[in-house]
């Protein structure tokens, strides 16, 4: 599904070059929903804008479904972010003048006329993250948690290979935090939808599949979950970052 | 809502207030240098204001002034709208949205917006100025020279600008579509106005180029011709004024970001302060923009308190109620015809002088221009006959003046005005004068000046060398000066306009000349040149009272009551044009404050709300933002206003190194004008901050 090897990535800031990723690789695989944790500065943001092509890596290559991306020119960039991508950002990125549903039909629209296919499934998923009451209400008008589960729901519309999360509960309560990643949830396994997300958030990332955990600019070390049960798994992640405090 | 397009103008729709102000700024930017532009091409004014004369070139500095101002003030509006509508082209390429589907929806809403605004703009210009002009004509007043004509060719002009607003809007909305990284795009919106560091010593180092500029601007022309005999390319002149440009930028910087003393109340201001530093950049502009807009409204609004104030001051500083001269030639009213109208109009005349008065040949130094690779140079080159001026004897003199001058033979004064300000026109020296027909040259050692403001230009000589130059002389070269007062001088106004019309009336065609024209000099032009530009455009005397007969007319009367009384409706066009420019740049001037200031209230709405959640009282959030409201007016209204009264006062003083009464004067009653426009703008600024207010739910008292 998606393949990435040997990221690298640096900063020029003024005279000096900060190498923020120094060779990342890993693969995630269908309907996969894996997370990536790490300090500040460790290169969670800069590795997700890399995937989705927001800023050019140095060298390496990302593979999504076969396709080297970073090599396609713009037009054929846009068409996959459209068709074989979906967005959830920290700051939810809704537009104000719009409602929740043309929110979440918006990637649709973009990519072509909207049939009626469209608007069904936009409807579902309405049902699907519990925001069917909202769906004519406008972001101003709704909260935070609401908000991402529009973004979420946003992001599923063109049923894309795979889902780019960054932060999605860094800016909400831990109720809305929960509805959100319950809705990822829902979306995996409802849907079959295969989810990458960043966060600093050990109990959203204890729902994963797989954390992958980045220190300076590499992968520390990877987590599955398996069979253990999610406050286990939270437990040795947090044991994971306690020790990689200690080095 | 099913194709992009539809979400498109779904957005525009939720978005009115942005597209609405963009589209005022437009609308307005054009309207205001349409009417300016309709208003300067209007062949009214150039009927009136003189070919190449400082007024023509006034007008045009300030319409210069008026289209970067207002030029800027677009630039603004527009890349405001662009860096809020970025978000939205940010989550449209993120989501994979492509530049090429982005820009095509892009142009079209802009090509609707610019059309619309900038068309109406265009089209209400013209109204607004004939408006404005016949409001003028109903309230303050009007003459046949009034009757407002516009030339088409003048809406090429206000298409230029329409064009360049068009240009800038399409330009800044496709680099905003073209910027490559989408995360800049996402979060530009969120990003303010950094400005770098700036030093303690701007200030200081501002106010000096500001008054070197200033200083540098207005004396380099003169070193230019004066010293190095050259009259260089107006563009160059100009370039002397950059520092003062520069000085005035470093000045509000320093102002925005530093302040000019460090306030007792820091961390009390410390929110206001900050603000304004992060929107340093645009704030600076905006205040630069407006300082430059205010400084030309005034530049403006002064001539006619300038003026007036030194016309009424020269009226009333007069030595004699009536006065006029006449070529001995012409059959003019005699002191009889003249007793019996006064009688007619009830009018006493207390007191008659008439005296004699010749044209004679004087020498001097002309002015040979050169046109050579650099432009136009000039050397002098001594003529002993130069031109001619009117002499008197010393009786004659002393009879009009009461004065009790003995000259020697051989002797001649000069006589200067009293404000000392037409000496570069009369410089009431001679060595040499000549008896033009006879022929015959008398040499004279030129002693001190006399001033008088009616005889200036003439000459006094002795009774006996009067007599032995004029001799031979026909009436076309003898003149007759009257002098002569009345009882109740403000109350003869139908005696002196009945006096004037008789005088025109009864003047033949051969003294309808402007009052540059010269025998002398026109019999040398003609000879040399075989043209003499006085003669070029005629005179009539159908338009004795259109300002350029009243102004230009070599033997316009001098009558204290008549000059008082019409000097409105004699200067009317200039007086108007330039009351007309100051609104129009003050309207530019409040509508850019407004404008920033509702940007502030725009961009800053989350910081307010997270001070209010922080628990900041009304007081304090009021207290705030109206010092960041009150900076964006009274920085540029002081600013401006300083300069150009400093520049004002400059230019009186260097006329001829002294403040004349009249001078302060007139300065006084333009401090009275600025009283009154800084009246209107505060109300102007209570009217925003009330408005900024309601934009942040703030309520507008402590």
């Amino acid at each position: 599904m998606l393949t990435v090897q040997n990221l690298h990535k640096s900063y020029q800031v003024g005279k000096t070059e900060y190498e923020v990723l120094k060779g990342v690789s890993f693969q995630i695989e269908k309907g996969e929903f894996v997370a990536v944790m790490g300090p500040s500065g460790s290169g969670k943001t800069t590795l997700l804008n890399c995937i989705s092509c927001y800023i050019p890596a140095d060298s390496g290559s990302i593979r999504l479904d076969g396709t080297q991306i970073a090599r396609l020119d713009e037009d054929a960039l846009a068409d996959v972010r459209n068709r074989k991508l979906g967005f959830v950002f920290q700051d939810f990125l809704l537009l104000d003048g719009l409602t929740v549903r043309q929110n979440i039909l918006l990637p649709a629209i973009i990519g072509g006329s909207v049939s009626s296919a469209e608007e069904n499934r936009a409807d579902r998923l309405c049902e699907v993250f519990g925001i069917c009451a909202i769906r004519d209400k406008y972001p101003a008008e709704i909260s935070g948690g609401e908000k991402q589960r529009t973004a979420v729901a946003r992001a599923l519309i063109n049923q894309p290979l795979l889902i780019l999360a960054d932060e999605p509960t860094g800016n909400l309560d831990s109720k809305s935090s929960r509805a959100v990643i319950h809705s990822f949830e829902q979306a995996k396994t409802a849907l079959g939808a295969t989810i990458f997300m960043v966060t600093h958030d050990s109990f959203a990332a204890s729902f994963c599949d797989r954390v992958i955990i980045l220190r300076d600019g590499l992968v520390w070390r990877t987590l599955t979950r398996g069979e253990t049960q999610r406050a286990a798994f939270q437990d040795r992640l947090l044991d994971a970052v306690r020790e990689m405090g200690k080095e | 809502m099913k194709q992009f397009s539809e979400v498109y103008s779904h957005l525009r729709r939720a978005n009115k207030k942005q597209y609405a102000l963009l589209a005022g700024c437009c609308f307005f930017s054009v309207l205001l240098i349409t009417a300016y532009v309709c208003m300067m091409r209007s062949p009214t004014i150039l009927n009136v204001l003189p070919e190449g004369g400082d007024s023509r070139k006034q007008v045009m500095m300030i319409f210069v002034l008026a289209v970067i101002g207002c030029g800027a003030f677009t630039t603004y509006a527009a890349g405001l709208f662009f860096r809020q509508k970025s978000r939205e082209t940010g989550i449209f390429l993120a989501l994979g949205a492509k530049r090429g589907q982005l820009k095509k929806e892009l142009m079209r809403e802009l090509a609707l917006l610019a059309l619309v605004s900038c068309g109406a703009g265009a089209l209400l210009g013209g109204p607004l100025a004939w408006g404005l002009w016949q409001i003028f004509r109903v309230l303050v007043v009007d003459t046949e020279q009034m009757s407002l004509t516009f030339d088409p060719k003048a809406y090429g002009l206000a298409a230029a600008f329409s064009g360049f607003v068009i240009a800038v809007l399409f330009f800044l909305g496709s680099r905003s579509i073209r910027k490559t990284n989408i995360m800049d795009i996402v979060q530009e919106a969120r990003k303010s106005e950094p400005i770098r560091d700036v030093p303690r010593w701007c200030g200081p180092v501002g106010i000096g180029l500001l008054a070197a500029g200033g200083f540098l601007g207005y004396i380099m022309p003169s070193v230019f011709i004066l010293v190095l005999h050259w009259y260089p390319p107006e563009g160059l002149t100009a370039v002397f004024y950059l520092p003062a440009l520069a000085g005035l930028y470093m000045i509000l910087l320093h102002t925005v970001v530093n302040g000019w003393h460090r306030s007792r109340h820091r961390y009390r201001d410390l929110i206001a302060t900050s603000m304004m530093k992060f929107q340093g950049r645009q704030t600076v502009n905006n205040m630069l923009v407006m300082s430059v807009l205010i400084a030309g409204a005034y530049f403006a609004g002064f001539y006619t308190p300038m003026l007036g104030t030194g016309a009424m001051m020269s009226c009333d500083s007069r030595p004699v109620d009536y006065a006029y001269h006449y070529r001995a030639d012409q059959n003019l009213p005699s002191e009889q015809e003249v007793r019996a109208m006064a009688q007619e109009y009830g009018v006493t005349i207390t007191s008659w002088t008439e005296i004699p008065m010749a044209r004679l040949a004087v020498d001097g130094y002309e002015r040979v221009e050169t046109q050579g690779p650099v432009g136009i140079t000039w050397e002098e080159e001594y003529r002993e006959i130069l031109c001619s001026d009117l002499f008197l004897s010393e009786s004659s003199y002393n009879a009009l003046t009461g004065e009790q001058l003995d000259l020697l033979p051989g002797r001649i004064c000069g006589i200067m005005d009293a404000t000392g300000d037409g000496r570069g026109i009369f410089g009431g020296e001679a060595t040499l004068v000549t008896n033009y027909l006879t022929g015959e040259s008398y040499p004279v050692t030129p002693v001190e000046t006399r001033k008088h403001d009616i005889l200036f230009g003439r000459f006094v000589v002795d009774d006996a060398d009067y007599a032995r130059m004029t001799a031979g002389l026909p009436d076309s070269w003898r003149e007759t000066m009257v002098f002569f007062d009345v009882a109740d001088c403000e109350e003869s106004y139908d005696f002196a306009k009945a006096l004037f019309n008789r005088i025109v009336d009864a003047s033949g065609p051969e003294v309808a000349v402007v009052d540059s024209w010269d025998p002398v000099i026109r019999d040398r032009d003609m000879a040399e040149k075989g043209s003499y530009w006085p003669e070029v455009e005629s005179f009539s005397y159908d338009q004795r009272n259109s300002s350029y007969f009243r102004l230009y007319w070599q033997y316009m009367p001098q009558f204290r009551v008549l000059d008082k009384a019409d000097f409105v409706r004699t200067l009317a066009v200039f007086l108007i044009l330039f009351i007309f420019i100051a609104i129009i740049c003050f309207a530019a001037v409040i509508v850019i404050a407004f404008t920033r200031c509702m940007t502030i209230a725009l961009t800053n709405r989350q910081v307010y709300e997270d001070m209010r959640k922080l628990g900041a009282p009304n007081a304090y959030l009021y207290s705030s933002i109206r010092g960041q409201v009150s900076r964006v007016f009274l920085v540029p209204a002081l600013t401006g206003t300083g300069l150009i009264y400093g520049f004002y006062a400059m230019i009186m003083y260097f006329n001829d190194n002294r403040l004349t009464l009249q001078e302060l004067a007139g300065m006084g009653v333009c401090l009275a004008l600025v009283a009154a426009v800084s009246a209107l703008l505060y109300g102007v600024y209570r009217l925003t901050l009330r408005s900024v207010c309601r934009a942040l739910k703030i309520s507008a008292s402590r």
